[in-house]
């Protein structure tokens, strides 16, 4: 028993590794999920509109990206882009693990989100994309000011799981070494497990992740609240059964 | 001058044909109550005029302007007419305000101020000032199909369509509506609506369509029409719904 506590709970080590944890780990952790999130966001919401396109050529390029993301492993994704690209001389990034880090986990977010988004924007019923074209608003016009916002909305808590697997993915970036200053939760924790054979330093920094996490959660629920109450008493689409698309307008 | 002309329209969904053979005039400031079974077009027709449907040949005319030619605005076309749905279809994620002003702002291009103020003035015109800042879902069926309206009416159309706007209302509320289109009739303008009510036809409408297959059954003045209709298809249909 006392090896267990020693083992994951030991103070010692904890009060240790904290300060980098928290200083130099959750700050590269937020850094690289945010940006990932970010993007993962605005480009899921334009893969979304592709992949509701009536035009095959416009949805295809769409529906392939999203597989090809969605189905590869992460880890695969994160070694390609950060190990691969600049192997191949491709360097936007220059020498910046974290750059390559944002960009392959928000590839896969945007995947992800695009298919969040589109069977959000799906279970707005057709009748809105209707009234709004009746008044004259050309389609893109329509789908920015009536049908994306009621999407949105539909899909928020799917979302909050989306925003929580992007956070956890940040610490992939680990696989692509990472210089001091550059240590997100994750390395520096395993780092220290190394050196010590002590797992409490995982264990603070699993406490970090849930420190993001956990708080995330309740606030896109708030959130989520807070906007039906908005509109209570109307016809909210129930979930998001994904329904064919209807004739496009 | 007509403000609605409709020659040879036919709409097919596959092999169904919905409409067959339309022809319809529509003077400004005249009232066309549109009756029928379900089913027998009289929906698609209306469609028909905003390009919501695509007809599938014939030649539509909004005050003069051929609109089902190959090179169409067809968004220009729309902002020309103004559709009420029978289920309301307001935005709910809007303001009562903002529903009206969407139209004004990102159609017309007017800044908020002025979509505000034009669209305050057409909310007070149907009664409806008070509840500008309530969310659609708060209101009643009546309000809200009166809310419609009003959107629809803000970006000044020459036109106005009616698809069965009271058939979603609790009885009670019918009346609210039908008192706004009943005015708005009596203001001059153009207005086609396909409804229910053989009461208001009779008395509002200046003529009848009577829908019957796709086709133009019987068509006339209103009053006439529905005292003493001429083809065996619309007797009979009238003494099913009345």
């Amino acid at each position: 028993m006392l090896d267990f506590l020693r083992t994951f709970f030991d103070l010692h080590e904890i009060l240790d590794v904290l300060p980098a944890l928290l200083t130099e780990g959750l700050r590269n952790t937020l850094l690289i999920a945010a940006l990932a999130i970010v993007f993962g966001v605005v480009a899921g919401v334009l893969l979304a509109m592709l992949l509701l396109s009536r035009r095959r050529l416009v949805r295809l390029p769409a529906r392939i990206y999203v597989d090809v993301f969605r189905g590869l492993p992460a880890i695969v994704t994160v070694s390609l882009v950060g190990v691969g690209l600049p192997a191949a001389g491709l360097r936007p990034f220059g020498r910046e693990p974290l750059g390559y880090a944002v960009l392959a986990i928000a590839l896969i977010s945007a995947a992800y989100s695009a298919e969040i988004f589109r069977s959000g924007i799906q279970a707005v019923p057709a009748g809105q994309l209707h009234a709004a074209r009746s008044l004259g608003m050309p389609y893109l016009t329509a789908m920015r000011v009536v049908v994306v916002p009621q999407g949105v909305r539909n899909v928020l808590p799917a979302l909050a799981g989306q925003f929580i697997i992007d956070i956890k993915e940040s610490a992939l970036v680990y696989l692509l070494g990472l210089g001091f200053g550059q240590r997100e939760l994750y390395f520096i924790a395993q780092e220290r497990q190394a050196a010590t054979y002590n797992s409490s330093a995982l264990v603070a920094a699993g406490l970090c992740y849930l420190l993001l996490t956990i708080p995330l959660t309740y606030a896109v629920n708030k959130l989520d609240r807070r906007m039906r109450e908005g509109r209570r008493f109307t016809a909210v689409p129930a979930a998001v059964a994904p329904v064919p698309a209807k004739a496009a307008v | 001058m007509t403000a609605v002309s409709v020659r040879g329209l036919h709409k097919n969904y596959g092999p169904i044909e919905v409409l067959r053979d339309v022809d319809l005039d529509v003077a400004a400031g005249e009232t066309v109550c549109v009756i029928g079974r379900s089913g027998s077009g009289k929906s698609t027709l209306l469609k028909c005029l905003n390009l919501l449907e695509e007809p599938t040949s014939g030649e539509i005319r909004i005050g003069g302007t051929e609109i089902t030619g190959a090179r169409v605005d067809v968004d220009a076309v729309r902002a020309r007419v103004g559709m009420v749905f029978q289920h309301f279809n307001l935005f709910p994620h809007m303001s009562v305000l903002k529903n009206v002003t969407a139209a004004l702002r990102h159609v017309r291009g007017l800044g908020k101020e002025a979509a505000e103020a034009s669209a305050m003035t057409q909310l007070e015109r149907l009664g409806l000032a008070h509840l500008a800042q309530q969310r659609p879902g708060r209101l009643s069926g009546g309000q809200q199909q009166r809310v419609a309206i009003a959107r629809a009416l803000a970006v000044e159309p020459e036109v106005m369509l009616f698809d069965e706007a009271t058939s979603a209302l609790d009885p009670e509320l019918v009346k609210d509506v039908l008192d706004v289109m009943r005015t708005l009739a009596g203001s001059g303008m153009t207005m086609l609506a396909v409804t229910h009510e053989i009461g208001f036809a009779r008395e509002v409408a200046d003529r009848v369509v009577f829908m019957d297959e796709g086709r133009i059954a019987e068509a006339g003045p209103a009053r006439a029409t529905l005292d003493d209709p001429e083809t065996p298809r619309l007797r009979d249909f009238l003494a099913r719904v009345l």
